[in-house]
């Protein structure tokens, strides 16, 4: 295990070496010019000027620069102040990507952690509920709530959440983020979809663990449904929601542009949005870098809690094909 | 599966206590704006941007509030050569910066010599390029950079010796002087009537240059003058406007408290001010509602119009009231929070505010022979954009369209927004001679199958209208001016929708026949409009080109006479607006503010909207200290 866990660390260096290379070559096709705003454009040798301080003119050169900056190369070799570097804002001159970042990327790990633990709750019950007793009248509801939960887009959701908790009975603030009363209507907003989703995997899960041989086994042996269910199908049925749970956390994590949006949360979905409507070229790739150092990440926790609840999967066989 | 909850759980719990935070007494005033990019006075191009800076730094003139005319801001005063070339301003002793430092004349030398490095990658740079030498040391630093580069030699030494030559360059060749601590002399290439209002404008401020020196460094590899990001940053930054910086946080909000070492011209009375971007348009109108704000500056949610119209109803209801408080002298503001409460049950506000900006929406026409897939392009024939401007009925367009009533424009420089200028007529809504124009060109139905012909029976190619998706306010006026010269004149059109950058590009590349456009002014001077149409101008999108209108412009440059040089100026742009028609203006653009009068006093109305943060104010209840 820990042989398949280091190997999977030393790979994540090259996979983000791809990342940074594709999301550079797309970001750079975006048509215009990062420095230029809508309207006014200034004479040719201005934008020539600010082509040249921000290595606009080269490709070649800001990849280049980029790249020695990011991986801390450059630090060793003394070029760069420091290692880890992403840059100025190509658009927020004032602010580096590294202060957007750790601004940003707390605020939304907070909406989407909180956002997943609020998914699971919801979800688990309704999946046990409809799992327990498919065909009644109990699962057909939940599973109709969930398809619901899973269509229904959250600017609608988070629009009628402020409306009416926010607007209407003043309950949650309507806007912004500093408080913990600030966060639980995006948390709520944002966990729906991944609700639903859990709600409808743990019941298929479950349904279908029912029928294995070794639950019958255990009904046999005098087990109640509810006993069978809770002792020996739920761990495996949980299976496809663990695998689930990695991607969707980093999904959640890094931030949903429209929750952050209606609820005007400075996070980092927003952010990255933004940047690449105003193809800030250095923000979009820090904000990519970040997600897929999570995803790799979670994705690892994954596979090895994996291992941990079903026993017949083994990490170091795998690893080796 | 216990030991994972409970992991989980924790971790929830200390990302939640790191984000929070001791909550603070709210601000004064709070107002929502768009995403503040800069606060470094030198780079600022956005609306938002300069009206922070308005109230942080302080130039050598503040333009009036209510006329725009250039009034003393750092300088007392100020003289001008017989010639008109040469400017001395005379500096306050007693200016400060927030930090006690004394503001002079060296902190103006030092901020407009960082306008004009090409180093500082400035998008107003030009503005400057009217001192004497100015355009030429911008030039060759350009040039001294690019023969860096290509050197062998890449060391801290010869950047700072390259550095070292560059001030001596902009001190020998600029004319910029600094006799002593507070006169400053500026000479300009040729004399330009609206340099003082150029001298308020916020990108011409001063800065502190002894705090930002510590994060400026000179890269050896380049040569290039880099500054890093964080000497804007809340006690970093020194201001010597009536405002200081006392907090910001990224896309999230910014508080402002008066700077008690200010002492000039427009001493603050609000006690604090705090800017919450809220990007999302309806979350803005319920943060205003529920009185989480008190001033939305830009009121862009879709349902504005009917907003408006609320407020116009209940104003309507009381007009005679509330012009008898103005005859009496009244402010808008206070003769309207003197008023009779709206009527809930009617559907009426008072809280909603159309105002007038300086700035035209128009639609371009693209003036190329050719278009960009090689094609003839109908639209070079000035007798096409001609009649295409006059089959537009633009009163129906504001009164059904937009829905909010703007002032219809016929000319590109708002009317009677410049003191001495006299605007041209430009061309009415007329559908008959529009298609008399139309007839003139060639352009015929000869089949009668209510499409135009030319002479070779080749029908009107049908009409590509580029606009920039995201504002549903465009593409509404562009479905409209589509049904209007279907109708008048005999043409297909077709809507090409595009994202912003996009657009911009094929807006560059001439991709389109007639394309959305707009324009706001910088300075009271209508060159600030008629510099668009300028043979080989960078926001000359149409590619419009006429020698006469070019010799004009000069012609005005060089004229010493203010009248006369106005009376040029006018000619010129019924030249552009009778004749040619590059441009088909639309309306003047006006702004939505959502503030109640009886709650918040301080909005300034002059078409600059150039509002004073450091002068808003709240009415209905004591001030509150600032920060505990």
């Amino acid at each position: 295990m820990t042989s398949f866990i280091i190997r999977r660390l030393l790979q994540l260096p090259l996979v983000l070496l791809a990342v940074i290379v594709v999301t550079f070559a797309l970001v750079w096709l975006i048509p215009g010019n990062p420095m230029l705003q809508e309207g006014r454009q200034p004479p040719p040798e201005v934008v020539e000027a600010m082509n040249r301080q921000y290595q606009l003119d080269s490709p070649v050169r800001f990849l280049g620069g980029y790249l020695s900056r990011v991986t801390g190369v450059g630090w060793v070799l003394g070029w760069n102040e420091k290692p880890f570097d992403l840059g100025p804002s190509m658009r927020h001159p004032d602010w580096t990507v590294n202060e957007i970042i750790s601004a940003g990327f707390p605020i939304s790990a907070t909406i989407g952690l909180g956002a997943i633990a609020i998914a699971l709750v919801i979800g688990t019950i309704a999946g046990l509920i409809g799992g327990l007793r498919p065909g009644s009248w109990l699962d057909a509801a939940t599973q109709t709530i969930a398809l619901v939960g899973i269509s229904v887009p959250s600017f609608v959701t988070g629009s009628l959440l402020i409306v009416l908790l926010a607007a209407k009975f003043r309950i949650f603030p309507i806007a912004g983020w500093g408080t913990p009363a600030h966060a639980l209507l995006p948390m709520l907003t944002l966990s729906l979809p991944f609700a639903a989703y859990i709600a409808r995997l743990l019941r298929f899960g479950l349904v279908e663990q029912m029928s294995t041989n070794h639950l019958r086994t255990a009904l046999a042996k005098g087990l109640s449904r509810r006993q069978a269910a809770w002792r020996h199908a739920l761990k495996n049925a949980f299976l496809p929601v663990l695998s689930f749970l990695g991607p969707a956390t980093a999904v959640a994590m890094t931030g949903s542009f429209v929750v952050e949006k209606v609820f005007a949360i400075p996070g980092l979905g927003r952010h990255f949005v933004d940047a690449v409507l105003g193809k800030d070229i250095t923000l979009v790739m820090g904000v990519v870098l970040v997600y897929a150092v999570l995803l790799i990440l979670l994705n690892l926790v994954v596979d090895v809690l994996y291992a941990w609840i079903d026993p017949r999967i083994d990490l170091a066989a795998s690893g080796t094909r | 599966m216990r030991w994972i909850a409970w992991a989980f759980m924790l971790i929830l719990i200390g990302i939640v206590l790191l984000n929070w935070e001791r909550a603070r007494s709210p601000a004064e005033i709070r107002f929502s704006s768009s995403d503040v990019f800069t606060l470094d006075p030198q780079r600022m191009t956005y609306m938002q941007d300069l009206r922070i800076s308005r109230s942080l730094f302080e130039g050598l003139c503040t333009p009036d509030p209510d006329t725009g005319a250039p009034a003393p801001g750092v300088a007392t005063s100020w003289e001008q050569s017989a010639d008109g070339r040469s400017w001395t301003f005379h500096l306050r002793p007693d200016a400060r910066w927030s930090n006690g430092d004394p503001v002079t004349s060296y902190d103006f030398r030092n901020a407009w010599r960082r306008l004009l490095l090409p180093d500082t990658a400035a998008d107003y740079s030009d503005l400057l390029f009217l001192i004497r030498g100015a355009r030429e040391f911008f030039a060759w630093r350009t040039n001294a950079l690019t023969q860096y580069a290509s050197s062998d030699r890449h060391d801290a030494q010869a950047a700072d010796a390259l550095w070292q030559q560059t001030t001596e360059q902009f001190n020998r060749t600029v004319g910029i002087h600094t006799p002593d601590a507070q006169t400053l002399v500026v000479e300009l290439e040729r004399p330009v009537p609206y340099w003082l209002d150029l001298c308020g404008f916020q990108t011409l401020a001063p800065i502190h240059q002894q705090s930002l020196d510590k994060f400026t460094r000179i890269d050896p590899t380049s040569g290039l003058v880099k500054s890093n990001p964080g000497w804007t940053k809340p006690g970093v930054l020194i201001t010597n406007g009536p405002m200081k910086l006392v907090d910001w946080k990224y896309k999230r909000e910014m508080r402002l408290e008066p700077n008690e070492m200010y002492v000039g011209v427009n001493p603050p009375l609000a006690k604090s001010v705090e800017v919450i971007p809220i990007e999302d348009a309806s979350t803005a109108v319920l943060a205003y509602e529920s009185g989480g704000i008190d001033w939305i500056s830009d009121l862009t949610a879709e349902f504005r119009a009917d907003l408006a119209q609320s407020s116009r109803r209940w104003l309507d209801r009381h007009r005679v009231e509330f012009d008898l408080r103005i005859g009496a002298g009244a402010t808008v503001d206070e003769a309207l929070a003197a008023l009779p409460a709206p009527d809930v049950a009617l559907g009426e506000r008072r809280d909603v505010h159309v105002l007038s900006a300086f700035g035209t929406d128009f639609w371009s026409f693209n003036c190329r022979p050719k278009l960009s897939n090689g094609s003839v392009n109908p639209f070079a024939d000035a007798r096409v954009r001609r009649a295409f401007a006059m089959a537009v009925d633009k009163a129906a367009i504001t009164a059904s369209v937009t829905r909010l009533n703007e002032p219809i424009a016929t000319t590109l420089v708002p009317r009677g927004s410049i003191a001495g200028y006299d605007s041209p007529a430009g061309l009415p809504f007329d559908v008959a001679r529009a298609r008399g124009e139309m007839t003139a060109a060639g352009w015929i139905d000869r089949d009668g199958n209510g499409i135009v012909e030319n002479g070779a029976g080749e029908p009107f190619p049908t009409v590509d209208m580029l606009y920039m998706t995201g504002n549903p306010r465009v593409k509404n006026i562009a479905l409209a001016l589509a049904s209007m010269w279907r109708d008048a004149l005999g043409v297909q059109c077709a809507l090409r929708g595009k994202d912003g950058k996009f657009a911009k590009e094929d807006l560059r590349l001439g991709n389109f026949m007639v394309a959305r456009g707009g324009w706001y002014g910088d300075y009271a001077d209508p060159t600030t409009f008629l510099d668009l149409s300028r043979t080989g101008n960078g926001n000359n999108d149409r590619a419009f080109s006429n020698p006469r209108f070019d010799a004009l412009l000069a012609q005005a440059a060089a004229e010493m006479d203010q009248a006369k040089r106005m009376a040029i100026l006018t000619d010129a742009e019924r030249l552009l607006v009778e004749d040619e028609m590059p441009i088909l203006p639309l309306c003047q653009y006006v702004t939505l503010y959502m503030y109640d009068p009886v709650k918040m006093r301080g909005i300034v109305r002059n078409p600059r909207l150039d509002q004073r943060l450091s002068q808003l104010r709240r009415v209905d209840r004591p001030a509150q200290g600032s920060t505990p």
